[in-house]
């Protein structure tokens, strides 16, 4: 199920035009309404995020709290750059959610094109299967994983972690992908057989660059669903293997006074590969949810 | 070996193998050893294990089962309905022709597209009991005269980790909802209007029933992920107090890597997987009517 999306900005200019009747006046005051009360459910959060992770210890440590930041300070970024066990953590997190995304790309292309573009035997149960595997509860895979990524001596690797979370990216790519290879004429395709060009190479010079933009979209879901992963990692590897996601927790959260804005200073600095991420994916967003991009 | 020998079909497959290893490999395989493994006695530390049949089946079902199956309902159903609710809201909202839409369609993403461990470390914040800033915004407006902690009593943390969830999933189906409503066919409304069917009338008349497909789908993807959902309810309570907020998630944990037991761990993983294949079911049956 792909939708695309209309940009509201056209939908509004096209309303201007309408002489504005009483109850449409009305339904746009309701609508302003929403938008307040859910903002501020929405942002206050985010900004007690941002605030906290600029506001001195002493401050922070008060009660009640100060809404509005009376003194900033840098001092908690400057404390994770001097951290180097969060140094350590982060490149963990950016070496596995690279790879696995690579990985998942790769191998699902191939799997997603079949899928999309031959009809045999088994196609649609398989099909269901991959779809249904992302919806199988990690804590029950997690516990078979664990004993044979122990008895292979690969606990605590980064190929345990690599493996581990292809589990939800590999379904999410294949499905993803598929649907970019349904949109890729396969008339294209036809007239490649004809101009006597072998079935793989159709596929790696005609359908693979045409659906290059959907597999950078496919990588950049799989790498935040690894970057955003806590129960594996959290599970599968010792301390210096550790991502960020769990690493926070061991570093911040196991100790007598949590150090809430070096905490917060740390979770800002986290988001943001993701949020820069999905600037990118604005436009696969909806394509991409149906498929399982982020699990909620 | 010359490709072009081969049938479209045998292409297909081949193309298959590499995902289809890794799927045997790592989700196939795992899944079903675990499921085998409820049948037998096991630790995780120590080696070997021992047959008992059904017997941690009964265990399960004449302890933790019922209790857990409470809480994961609870927080699943609320986690589900409050987000859809105000995601809905505010896709209507957006869908309204008000100024700058699309910028606050954007900017509504935030609480969802930052990782989920961040969330949790946000609401632990926000829920502090010393200092948290909902006590003090709550001890200043004079609702509350002492500090409450929210997450160390059963109903406060419940309600706790459903308004941390519904905080983190509520874009996800505003964005949903919001592509749906963009597909409805202005001249539905336009039409409705003209035969005099008001804003109420027109919503029950004309946009509900557009979108019961999307609603529907939304609805129970969100069910089946809180079904399972696991990192915010551990970073958050652990599953306490008193294991009043332990989800199967949560507890198939602690059973099989805090307990080390994998017999009971992955019997209640077994019935855990059981319901939530009931949900699966349904939603594979909607998408392939959808698809077809």
């Amino acid at each position: 199920m792909t939708v695309t999306l209309t940009s509201p900005a056209s939908v509004s200019r096209r309303q201007v035009k309408v002489r504005r009747r009483p109850d449409q006046v009305r339904s746009r005051l309701a609508a302003w309404i929403a938008v307040v009360v859910i903002g501020l459910f929405g942002m206050l959060p985010v900004y007690w995020l941002v605030a906290t992770a600029f506001t001195p210890d002493d401050k922070a440590f008060s009660f009640p709290p100060s809404l509005f930041p009376t003194e900033i300070t840098f001092d908690h970024f400057a404390n994770l750059a001097r951290n180097e066990q969060l140094f350590g953590y982060l490149v963990n997190s950016v070496i596995v959610s690279v790879v696995t995304a690579v990985l998942s790309v790769v191998v699902s292309a191939y799997m997603a094109y079949a899928f999309s573009k031959f009809r045999y035997r088994g196609r649609r149960s398989l099909m269901h299967l991959v779809l249904a595997s992302q919806m199988f509860p990690q804590a029950l895979l997690l516990v078979t994983l664990y004993a044979v990524f122990s008895a292979s001596g690969l606990l605590g690797s980064y190929t345990a972690l690599i493996l581990s979370f292809t589990t939800f990216t590999l379904p999410l790519c294949v499905w993803m992908l598929k649907g970019i290879f349904d949109t890729v004429p396969s008339s294209l395709m036809e007239a490649a057989a004809i101009d006597g060009a072998s079935r793989l190479r159709t596929l790696h010079q005609i359908a693979l660059p045409l659906a290059a933009p959907g597999l950078v979209a496919a990588g950049l879901f799989a790498f935040v669903r690894a970057w955003n992963d806590f129960v594996f990692a959290l599970t599968l590897t010792d301390p210096d293997r550790q991502t960020l996601p769990p690493g926070l927790v061991h570093t911040y959260l196991g100790e007598f006074q949590t150090a809430w804005p070096d905490l917060m200073a740390a979770s800002f600095v986290v988001s943001l590969p993701v949020i820069a991420a999905f600037m990118f994916l604005q436009r696969y967003l909806v394509g991409g949810l149906t498929a399982g991009a982020v699990k909620g | 070996m010359n490709a072009r020998k081969l049938s479209d079909g045998q292409f297909a497959w081949l193309l298959m193998i590499p995902g289809l290893a890794l799927f045997l490999a790592i989700i196939a395989y795992p899944l079903v050893a675990a499921l085998v493994t409820g049948f037998f006695e096991q630790s995780l530390v120590r080696p070997g294990r021992a047959f008992v049949g059904l017997a941690n089946f009964a265990d399960v079902l004449g302890g933790d089962f019922w209790p857990v199956l409470r809480n994961t309902l609870v927080f699943t159903i609320g986690a589900t309905l409050i987000p859809f609710v105000v995601g809905y809201a505010l896709a209507l909202a957006l869908n309204a022709g008000i100024r700058g839409s699309g910028f606050l369609r954007g900017l509504f993403l935030f609480p969802w597209v930052i990782p989920g461990v961040v969330v949790s470390f946000l609401w632990l914040w926000i829920f502090n009991a010393n200092y948290g800033v909902l006590n003090g915004v709550l001890t200043q407006a004079g609702f509350i005269e002492t500090t409450v902690s929210w997450l160390g009593q059963p109903v406060t943390a419940m309600i706790a980790v459903i308004v941390t969830k519904t905080w983190a999933s509520f874009p996800w189906m505003m964005v949903m909802l919001l592509a749906g409503l963009q597909t409805m066919p202005k001249e539905l409304h336009e039409a409705a209007s003209v035969d005099g069917a008001g804003a109420v009338r027109r919503f029950r008349s004309v946009t509900l029933p557009h979108m019961k497909g999307i609603a529907g789908i939304v609805l129970l993807l969100e069910f089946i992920w809180n079904f399972q959902h696991f990192d915010t309810i551990y970073v958050l309570t652990g599953g306490g107090p008193a294991g009043s907020t332990k989800t199967f998630a949560v507890a198939v944990y602690d059973t099989a890597f805090k307990g080390f037991d994998l017999g009971h761990a992955t019997a209640l993983g077994g019935l855990w997987m059981l319901l939530l294949l009931v949900l699966v079911a349904f939603y594979l049956r909607r998408e392939t009517k959808e698809s077809s």
